[in-house]
């Protein structure tokens, strides 16, 4: 049976792919063991990690047994994006039209460009040393990379993952892409989040274990039995992506933009803008059923600078996510280097946010882990429902931001700004790399105090005979902590001291000397754990020749 | 008519099997197994409200929370701004499903009636100036959204499920000058009028 084609060929595509690059935006290169965790398992490694047994989806424990001395870092999804705008920027000079899927995965057009250039084999060439020029001038690791060049996105997204593996770029010959699909593994739906694990677990049960052998059945069947997630698979191991009578050009009246009277230099004022903008458009957009795939932002600065760039995400992007992508795009922005074309020299004047792909929403919202559960879905309402109550700063989620003191190590942002959906995956926390082979060297061992004070306590700290214990340049403590006292109070009306609680045992000092470059932020400190008599447990530090309970461990 | 006899029992016994069983095990959270033994359902119930407290309150808050948590549910916190992440973290939770709310005393039982319309469990501390009617209304609705609540601190005019004491602790690891805290053996005791008498159990935890 021949399976069903739309009449117009997908259209060509190059892909471009960076494997495990959130090891490569933390700064690894290939032959350093080291792997990204996220949730607690590994979701990226680099190439000797890799070769010494750890896997993709281990855990943090069998990840560590394999390989004793790989350095695990935690993800920061923002750092990804950041690290990844010199290549973009390297390949946007070679064709300015390409969308970023998410940071380490770029995909263009690649018909204009080929002409240009002269052949796909010619554009590969020429995209190649363009990337390796942006990751040298970068002083990004040397890694890595795939292009993949086929017809519709799935192929060449395929096609530039397989490339990864080699040498070479793989480019797919034009109309071959059913070809190259058909002999593909039926998992690779699920690899590149297409389709989910249960949907892709039942094909293998009913013997269709390749691309090929999905394509090769009817459509009208496909849709019978497994409705509109097998036709959706269907069409993409048929070779033909693109979604059939939905890809349609935007009405202009679908762009929206805000211009600032007075240009906005915070960067958290121009999302809030961006954040209002969005809402709106997945709003309007949602009224008639559809969601935006493809979202162009431009950004022009109050001296004329602009900054225009398409984000692509084939699951549609809610409003929360394209906030996020403006986050992304501004903080690249700023950190432009010195003297490039378009710095940003004055205040944000125009926010404009272009739906440029809009399909019909068929709800196959598929995160990379399966997507949404009810309690996700539910709580991302209560959400918005609480913020509307109290205001945007009061509802707050927990950012990793790295540190050595437990009240360094997490920043809460405002739950408004970051992007819910894609938080599953892009987790910020679990399993703080405390411990040796951590990235903090110099935290305290766990357990960690349960309760961190956002603003630190004022002590005395004294010795047996009533004096002070103060703490040495060479760290050597002038007697040993006997008992502990509270304050209460302040500066001004004076400090009254709390009941004395003697200390039953202690350790310490952990000296803290940080940012001593810079002036200004400059902090030397010493830690001491300290447990009372009764039992409790604080985190005390000796900052300035003064005491304060940092934490407590209750 | 050795049928008619026989029936009722065979009926009765797959009733047995069929109907208690299940509801209990959709109106509990799950829990460690070392404080199964302090509830009689095994598991949290959902839609009450337990008071933590003593001395490791905060930890066995989050201890409590861990597992339904690391099971899909979401947690908000109610003017805890204190809670410490890398212990909540240690304990399992994971923290892209952990949400931190700020309330003013005025909006506090607002706060918590939308949060119970999302979030499977909070930990909240309680605002002392709010009247019992008001503390009424917000156990109604806890209840109603089948949520449960933990509370740290005083829980006020909030009449409590039952009262969860963590007390006794013993540290471990920590010497007159070296070491580093370990891990602290403690007594949890539960008591409360929906928790039938007293229950205690010695436990280790970390953090």
């Amino acid at each position: 049976m021949v399976p069903a084609r739309s009449a117009e060929p997908p259209p060509r595509i190059v892909s471009i792919w960076f494997p495990d690059w959130p090891v490569t935006a933390a700064g690894f290169g290939a032959d350093v063991t080291a792997a990204v965790m996220g949730a607690n398992r590994v979701i990226a490694r680099t190439a000797a990690a890799a070769a010494e047994g750890v896997v993709i989806g281990h855990r943090r424990r069998q990840a560590q047994r394999r390989c004793p001395h790989a350095t695990l870092v935690d993800r920061d999804i923002d750092r990804d994006a950041r690290e990844f705008e010199p290549v973009v920027r390297g390949i946007a000079e070679l064709s300015p039209r390409l969308d970023v899927v998410e940071p380490g995965w770029i995909s263009l057009l690649a018909r204009g460009p080929a002409r240009y250039f002269g052949g796909d084999q010619a554009l590969v060439d020429r995209l190649s040393e363009q990337l390796i020029e942006a990751i040298t001038a970068a002083g990004t690791p040397a890694t890595a990379v795939g292009i993949g060049v086929a017809d519709g996105r799935f192929a060449s997204s395929v096609a530039a993952r397989l490339a990864a593996r080699r040498v070479d770029a793989l480019i797919v010959e034009p109309g071959a892409s059913p070809t190259f699909c058909a002999d593909l593994p039926i998992g690779w739906l699920q690899t590149l989040g297409e389709c989910n694990a249960e949907l892709i677990e039942l094909f293998g049960r009913l013997g269709l274990r390749r691309l090929g052998d999905l394509a090769a059945l009817s459509a009208t069947d496909v849709l019978g039995r497994f409705g509109h997630p097998g036709v959706h698979a269907h069409r993409l191991a048929s070779g033909a992506d693109v979604r059939p009578t939905s890809t349609t050009d935007p009405a202009p009246e679908r762009r929206l933009d805000h211009v600032l009277d007075a240009p906005a230099a915070q960067s958290s004022a121009v999302v809030f803008i961006a954040k209002q903008l969005a809402d709106e458009l997945a709003g309007t957009l949602a009224a008639d059923g559809r969601v935006c795939t493809r979202l162009v932002v431009v950004l022009e600065s109050e001296h004329g600078e602009r900054s225009e760039r398409s984000w692509y995400r084939s699951a549609g992007l809610s409003a929360a996510a394209m906030v996020e992508r403006v986050r992304w795009q501004l903080d690249a922005w700023i950190n432009l280097p010195r003297g490039s074309d378009q710095e940003l020299t004055g205040g944000v004047a125009l926010v404009r946010l272009v739906p440029d792909e809009v399909r019909a929403d068929d709800g196959m919202q598929l995160g990379l882990w399966g997507g949404q559960s009810e309690a996700d879905r539910q709580a991302a309402r209560a959400i918005a429902r609480l913020t509307t109550l109290t205001s945007d700063d009061a509802v707050t989620v927990p950012v990793w931001h790295g540190g050595r003191l437990p009240a360094d190590r997490y920043r809460w942002v405002p739950a408004a700004m970051v992007d819910l959906d894609g938080r599953a995956r892009a987790v910020s926390g679990a399993g703080t790399g405390s411990g040796p082979t951590g990235p903090w060297p110099g935290t305290l061992p766990s357990p960690s105090p349960a309760t961190v004070f956002t603003e630190p306590h004022p002590a005395e700290l004294l010795d047996e005979h009533g004096e002070a214990v103060r703490v040495s340049a060479r760290g050597m403590l002038s007697g040993r902590p006997a008992i502990l006292l509270l304050l209460t109070g302040d500066e001004a009306t004076g400090w009254q001291r709390g009941r004395p609680r003697r200390i039953a045992a202690w350790a310490g000092p952990w000296p803290i000397e940080e940012r001593w470059w810079e002036p200004g932020r400059q902090r030397r400190l010493a830690r001491f754990q300290v447990v009372t008599d009764d039992g409790d447990g604080f985190l005390v530090v000796a900052e300035h020749r003064r005491w304060w309970i940092s934490a407590r461990y209750d | 008519m050795e049928l008619a006899v026989e029936l009722p029992s065979e009926l009765s016994a797959l009733a047995e099997r069929v109907a208690p069983l299940a509801l209990a095990g959709e109106r509990t959270l799950p829990v460690a197994a070392a404080f199964a033994e302090l509830f009689p359902e095994r598991g949290l119930v959902r839609g009450r409200t337990l008071a933590c407290a003593g001395q490791a309150a905060t930890s066995l808050a989050l201890a409590l929370a861990a597992p339904a948590v690391a099971a899909g549910s979401w947690l908000a916190t109610i003017d805890v701004p204190t809670i410490g992440l890398d212990a909540a973290s240690e304990f399992g939770i994971p923290l892209e499903r952990v949400v931190a709310v700020r309330a003013e005393a005025a909006r506090w039982p607002d706060v918590v009636a939308a949060a119970a319309d999302g979030f499977d469990l909070l930990i909240a501390r309680v605002p002392a100036e709010l009247s019992p009617s008001a503390m009424r209304k917000v156990a109604t609705r806890l209840r109603q959204r089948d949520v449960v609540m933990l509370v740290l601190g005083d829980p006020g005019a909030l009449s409590c499920d039952g009262v969860l004491d963590a007390d006794d602790v013993e540290w471990v690891g920590l010497g007159n000058g070296h070491g580093h805290l370990q891990h602290r053996r403690l007594v949890v005791e539960a008591s409360g009028r929906r928790l039938h008498g007293r229950r205690r159990c010695r436990l280790a935890l970390p953090g």
